[in-house]
């Protein structure tokens, strides 16, 4: 084992003396490597035979903005997932014709996401963009509802006809499951921007230190922690930085109203009584392969108030954080893992979780490096407008 | 006496052909693989694909040979543990019994990188190989 100063750090004599590179370790470099790379290659959904189709796409986004799919006319999914907030609210708790219990994630990088939703009850993007149009608490809607605008509305009518056949004939639940498969089409498109830290990850494996010494300092020690010591990697891993399934960190899951939130545990039973679910006929794979993980998924006490690991690119951009939002700043993030009570944590949990125990330099740290995952320009599509639809 | 010769030759030859049938009824051959043994059993797997990474799905194809006056095993079932953790997968492995004491388990994940074990039940018998996933 090769002994190393806790905080060796190599001047890079070409770049002057501000131009720095920690001595990250081969392991660590490789760490550091399984990180990327940004943006990944996009792989289609089997189960929505629309996914990745250029008039799917165009037909989802105009859907996604357009308050009609709501009961009242008064709610699109862009009043919720907001594109200029990172395609979230920035509030604690979303607010559709009501106050919800749980904090509206962000959109971006969505379709990397193994299950969907904080309880994780949806298992395609396109069964989980059906869930709020017809939640009363949300949009309020029904399939007969988006069934008749998409019949009557002849744009939506015309795209309907060339992506799915004549709306005419169509039941309304298949209109419905219809339209969120168009829906979850767009929402593949979300993807963050490249961040600093991907810049810093491609240097590292091209052994090009000039540029990786244009990573900060404290994000390369923030960094060292998370691989290291902070053993953020063992749920926050891979190029998204989640290994997308669900823990119990310590957040209480009482609801004002005075009930709890079942987290995973309640999401997998809506997940098996759904008729939506992958195993059902409205899926279009017909390999069986997507389902594999709604066939084999395990309903365990354990589940019980645990939620899903989001990922952390664009982190600084999407507070305030957990699944209720409770915590507000990064920083207050980094302080309730390095002063976590583990009283909290269910007794006969996993026993991953201790406190870090952090210094205040360490904390701001760890911050740097998390604001370093935020993409330096969007990489979502811009609105454009878009040619009305023609035969 | 080339007669008798022949006889014995044959009755010899009949005495090996019937000593190999015997060990070939009895004999129980595990195919290449990763080979862990209990006090009863000895198994060897194979995961497809060759390579665990965390977060994807994968399947184990196993056989199970019994020793020495052991009976075979009915089914053989197939998980994964984190020991440090101190949990399991968030998946439950369906398996299926391919005959002659060969078994394919399906819907495996291993969430977090690691140490894991890769647990076999046999019986009352526990046979386990850790292995670490990067």
């Amino acid at each position: 084992m090769i002994a190393r100063a806790a905080i060796a750090v190599l001047a890079l004599a070409s770049a002057g003396a501000a131009a720095q590179v920690l001595d990250f370790s081969a392991d660590e470099v490789r760490a550091v490597l399984r990180h990327g790379p940004w943006p990944p290659a996009f792989v289609p959904d089997p189960s929505n035979r629309v996914s990745g189709q250029s008039e799917a796409i165009e037909l989802g986004e105009r859907l996604f903005f357009e308050p009609r799919l709501s009961r009242e006319g008064r709610f699109s999914c862009a009043s919720c997932h907001v594109p200029g907030l990172a395609f979230q609210d920035g509030r604690a708790q979303g607010l559709g014709r009501t106050e919800l219990d749980r904090n509206t994630p962000s959109l971006l990088n969505v379709r990397l996401n193994r299950w969907f939703g904080w309880d994780g009850a949806g298992d395609s993007l396109w069964a989980q963009s059906v869930r709020p149009i017809t939640d009363r608490r949300e949009m309020d809607s029904s399939a007969s509802q988006v069934a008749a605008l998409l019949r009557e509305d002849p744009e939506y009518a015309c795209r309907y006809r060339r992506l799915f056949g004549e709306p005419r004939d169509a039941p309304d639940q298949a209109m419905l499951v219809a339209a969120a498969k168009s829906l979850a089409a767009f929402q593949e498109t979300l993807l963050s921007g490249r961040s600093a830290f991907d810049e810093f990850r491609d240097a590292l494996g091209r052994g090009d230190r000039l540029a990786a010494a244009r990573y900060p300092i404290p994000a390369q020690r923030g960094l060292r922690l998370f691989l290291g010591r902070g053993a953020c990697t063992a749920c926050h891993l891979g190029a998204a930085f989640t290994n997308g399934e669900f823990h119990d960190i310590g957040i209480p899951f009482f609801l004002r109203e005075g009930g709890v939130d079942p987290g995973r545990h309640g999401g997998i039973r809506q997940l098996q009584a759904s008729p939506l679910n992958l195993l059902a006929r409205q899926s279009d794979d017909r390999t069986g392969a997507a389902a594999i993980k709604t066939r084999h998924v395990a309903l365990e006490h354990r589940n019980f108030g645990e939620f899903k690991v989001p990922g952390l690119r664009n982190v600084a951009l999407t507070a305030p954080y957990m699944h209720n939002g409770r915590i507000a700043t990064l920083a207050q993030v980094v302080r309730h893992y390095s002063e976590l009570d583990l009283d909290r944590l269910h007794a006969d949990g996993e026993a991953i979780l201790k406190p870090l125990r952090l210094s205040r330099e360490e904390s701001a740290d760890l911050v740097a490096f998390l604001e370093s995952l935020s993409e330096r320009a969007s990489a979502s599509p811009r609105r454009r407008p878009i040619a009305p639809c023609r035969g | 006496m080339e007669k008798r010769r022949a006889s014995l030759r044959q009755s010899a030859a009949a005495l090996i052909a019937g000593a190999l049938c015997a060990a070939g009824a009895g004999a129980c051959e595990l195919p290449a693989g990763t080979r862990i043994e209990s006090a009863s059993y000895a198994l060897s797997f194979r995961t497809q694909p060759a390579r665990i990474a965390p977060g994807e799905h994968f399947a184990l194809e196993y056989a199970v040979c019994p020793k020495a006056g052991a009976a075979p095993p009915g089914t053989v079932s197939a998980d994964a543990w984190m020991p440090e953790h101190r949990h399991g997968m968030n998946y439950r492995a369906s398996v299926v019994a391919l005959g002659g004491g060969r078994f394919r388990a399906e819907g495996l994940l291993l969430h977090m990188p690691g140490q894991w074990e890769i647990v076999f039940q046999a019986g009352s018998e526990r046979l386990a190989h850790r292995l670490r996933v990067e």
